[in-house]
């Protein structure tokens, strides 16, 4: 958490891509970021981890699809107009693997600034603290900055 | 075209060299009278020497001489090559090549050390009267025995001066063969306003009087065979002289004719005009051991030449054909999709063209996966040295016997393949081999005996690796097993599944742990780098008698033949090697619940639901579908909704985040675009069983 923060400190405002899973707000990592695409038929993979259920064809590679709403703990919604595949490139031991993640809405590309940046609360979170890079300020409400790398090993 | 390093090019066809010189010497331990593989050895060597001394190898040129002097005597017939030459001849072989690949790791006084060995060799069983030896010594090469020299007739192309050829060379190079009584031949000459100074127009008639072989003749103009018409016809006995003077001009080393061209040829050593392209043909030559050709006449040797042309290789970086190889896999998935959709409509020229498109793609991917084919016979090669430094090492005579050299298997598939070989070839010398004392106590024969081969089976190819060694000892890996604790004492198991432990990481039963092995790392590696192969490894062992590795591999690792089916909502693929036959569920078969089993033709073949392994929902179908597949020895039963057909199945491999679903290879794309995944079928068997045993347990 603590390295989430100095990263963030030291490049100042950083550019992220606003996603609702749920009924909350979360901020990936612009620089994770590989494109946006239209819900596509998946392939549920039998006998895979429950946040890694499917993979999907995205431009002739099959990539894994992650649903972070069952990391979180979230009940899962049926597909609407607005759900959004995000394809994000991630380390995993030390090769960059692409893995796409359902979002319910996907809102904007924006910055948060480091100004914002609250100390994850120790108490009355339902996730795992290390899922959570750290807590933002966004328009007057709180955004969670994620750590896929920590999320998806 | 891209401009290639010309040293690289050098290092490159050295190395093919090597493997030429490698084989060749030890070749020649087996068969010291193989005239054909003296000379192919010392062509490699010839080659070396040539075009090192051409890219600025000095050191290389020079100690390649001094080896080539040596072991010309080798080549005149005059000494046998023993075992112990040939061991110091490889490491002269090392030698070059450690200074070619890595100078700074060598020192000379390695290089003289070797050199003096050969010269000891060389001239220790030196006869104190060669003549007397040679004409012993003749009667080998029959036909030749009786000619006292050559007739020779030099026709040069016009346009020889201008490639920096220079014939006056040549022939003085032929005089260093023997005596020459040379005439040049004027007719061509024109008048002299008609007259190019940069054409050559004579012609040469020779006589030359030496009991030299063909060979030697042929090596004066290697670089230029083929802008020349050399006739060449015995000379009449009469004519012939006393050998004993001869016997000396022999022994002059003819000079490479190289140097003279080689500051023309520096620049463009990459580019591909004929004498551009002389490193390359003479590998070819090297390579091809035969390379006897009677006294023939001009026409004849155009005929070769330009055979010779006709199998020319070219050489492609290996990336740029893995790269093709992506693209013709995502045409396939194109394809796919474009047959599908067309299927679908009823527009008849469109469903012309998608079987167009589709018979092209498939005849594209058969030519870019046989591009990429390299026969096996390579990566033998290698490992015959080792085995003879191995049984020197052991001191266990080893005959070690090849087969299948020509069969092809993907080039990455070959290079995975060599440390695993390595392994099992190391296994069955140390472990598998006994020491002589007791083979002799068995009644075997002193020499042991390594088998490797390939051989075709459907879409697979079967490596093996066989000795004749003691076989397996099941009690002592059993004892092992239950020290170690991967089984209870006197647990029930067949001795198939005995023998498994011996891919357990860190199983070994040596109670000594030799350089060579027992440290129980090896066999555990050996399975893995072959499952990720998508192949299998099958151990059968008879005690006494020896034991056989066979490792089964897929023929490429980009695109298989994969038969497509249904299972609830999901469609997947399973392998076409594996797949035996496909029979309907009965109903009698469907009823029961507590014994899996089907009667096919008589045989007990248990099957899996792939619906409850799938997880998949809704309601089965009617008639199920059973895919009987084979893996290794067991025949097992898939029981699918539906077989939808045979499918061109481009693999794509799973992601990290999956690699703990070791039920799938792979995962392909479907001609509407979806994934569909590929069942690894052995894998799939060992979860069941492994689930079957749950239950029994928990049932108890």
């Amino acid at each position: 958490m603590n390295d989430g923060l100095a990263g963030v400190q030291q490049s100042g405002a950083m550019q992220v891509v606003m996603i609702g899973l749920g009924e909350e707000k979360f901020a990936l990592d612009a620089g994770l970021v590989r494109e946006i695409i239209d819900p596509v038929l998946v392939t549920k993979v039998a006998g895979a981890r429950t946040f890694v259920p499917s993979v999907i064809n995205v431009r002739g590679n099959v990539i894994p699809l992650a649903d972070l709403r069952i990391r979180f703990g979230m009940p899962q919604t049926d597909a609407s107009a607005d759900t959004r595949i995000v394809v994000i490139e991630i380390q995993i031991d030390n090769e960059p693997v692409l893995v796409g993640v359902t979002a319910d809405k996907v809102y904007e590309v924006t910055e948060i600034s480091q100004t914002d940046v609250q100390q994850t609360p120790r108490v009355g979170m339902h996730w795992k603290p290390e899922f959570i890079r750290f807590i933002t300020k966004w328009r007057e409400e709180f955004v969670i900055v994620p750590n896929m790398e920590r999320i998806l090993n | 075209m891209t401009a290639m390093d010309p040293t690289e090019v050098f290092r490159q066809e050295a190395s093919e060299l090597f493997e030429v010189l490698e084989g060749a010497l030890l070749d020649l331990g087996q068969c010291p009278d193989d005239r054909e593989l003296v000379d192919s050895a010392f062509r490699a060597l010839h080659t070396i020497k040539g075009s090192g001394a051409m890219f600025g190898f000095d050191k290389v040129a020079s100690f390649t001489h001094e080896f080539e002097t040596a072991f010309d005597r080798v080549r005149r017939g005059e000494i046998k090559p023993t075992q112990e030459l040939i061991s110091v001849a490889l490491a002269a072989k090392d030698y070059i090549r450690a200074l070619i690949e890595d100078p700074q790791s060598t020192d000379d006084i390695i290089g003289e050390a070797i050199l003096d060995d050969l010269k000891r060799f060389v001239s220790s069983d030196q006869p104190s009267a060669p003549v007397a030896e040679i004409a012993e010594a003749r009667p080998l090469a029959p036909g030749e025995s009786r000619q006292a020299g050559w007739h020779l007739y030099l026709d040069f192309e016009s346009h020889i001066l201008r490639n920096g050829s220079n014939p006056l060379d040549l022939l003085e190079d032929l005089c260093k063969l023997g005596p020459c009584f040379v005439v040049p031949v004027t007719d061509g000459v024109p008048f002299l306003d008609e007259m190019d100074p940069e054409d050559c127009y004579l012609k040469w008639d020779v006589k030359l009087h030496a009991t030299c072989d063909k060979d030697a003749i042929d090596d004066v103009f290697m670089f230029v065979q083929d802008e020349m018409k050399l006739t060449l016809s015995p000379l009449e006995q009469v004519e012939a002289r006393a050998p004993a003077p001869l016997f000396q001009l022999l022994d002059e080393e003819p000079a490479p004719p190289v140097e003279t061209v080689a500051q023309m040829m520096a620049p463009a050593a990459a580019v591909a005009p004929p004498l551009a392209a002389k490193p390359e043909r003479k590998a070819e030559v090297a390579s091809e051991p035969k390379s006897d050709i009677k006294s023939e006449t001009a026409p004849a040797r155009r005929e070769e030449a330009k055979q010779e042309r006709g199998i020319a290789t070219v050489r492609v970086q290996a990336e740029r054909l893995d790269e093709l190889m992506a693209r013709v896999g995502e045409l396939v998935i194109a394809q796919a999709r474009l047959t599908q959709l067309a299927s679908a409509g009823s527009d008849l020229s469109i469903k012309m063209i998608a079987e167009e498109i589709e018979r092209l793609a498939s005849s594209l991917r058969d030519t870019t996966m046989g591009a990429r084919m390299v026969p096996i016979g390579s990566l033998f090669g290698r490992f015959r040295r080792l085995v003879h430094d191995l049984s020197r090492d052991l001191s266990k005579p080893v005959e070690f016997v090849t087969s299948g050299e020509d069969t092809e298997l993907d080039k990455t598939m070959i290079e995975c393949l060599a440390d695993p070989l390595v392994h099992l070839i190391r296994n069955a010398i140390d472990h598998g081999i006994e020491d002589t004392a007791t083979r002799a106590a068995h009644g075997k024969t002193e020499q042991g005996r390594i088998e490797l081969a390939a051989v075709h089976s459907g879409a697979q190819v079967l490596v093996t690796v066989k000795d004749n060694g003691g076989g397996l000892n099941t009690a002592r890996i059993r004892a092992k097993a239950e020290e170690q604790g991967l089984i209870a004492t006197g647990a029930a198991l067949s001795d198939h599944e005995v023998h498994q432990f011996l891919f357990h990481p860190g199983f070994s039963t040596a109670q000594t742990i030799s350089a060579l092995s027992g440290r129980g790392v090896g066999m555990d590696v050996v399975k893995r780098t072959i499952e990720n192969m998508r192949g299998s490894i099958d151990l059968s062992t008879k005690p006494t008698q020896g034991t056989t590795v066979t490792l089964r591999l897929p023929l490429t690792l980009a695109i298989i033949e994969g038969l497509l089916i249904r299972v609830g909502e999901g469609r997947y693929i399973i392998p076409l090697s594996a797949v035996e036959e496909c029979i309907e569920l009965t109903a009698e078969d469907e009823r029961s619940c507590g014994r899996n089993f089907l009667n096919v033709r008589g045989n007990l073949v248990p099957f899996l639901r792939l619906r409850e392994i799938m997880s998949a929902s809704g309601t089965p179908d009617r008639h199920q579908k059973t895919i009987i597949i084979s893996t290794g020895e067991t025949h097992v039963g898939l029981v699918a909704d539906q077989i939808i057909g045979s499918h061109q199945t481009v693999i794509k491999s799973l992601s990290k985040l999956h690699s703990d679903v070791t039920m799938f290879s792979g995962a392909t794309i479907l001609g509407d675009g979806t994934a569909a995944l590929i069942l690894d079928v052995a894998q799939l068997v060992a979860l069941a069983q492994a689930q079957t045993e749950k239950q029994i347990s928990e049932a108890a």
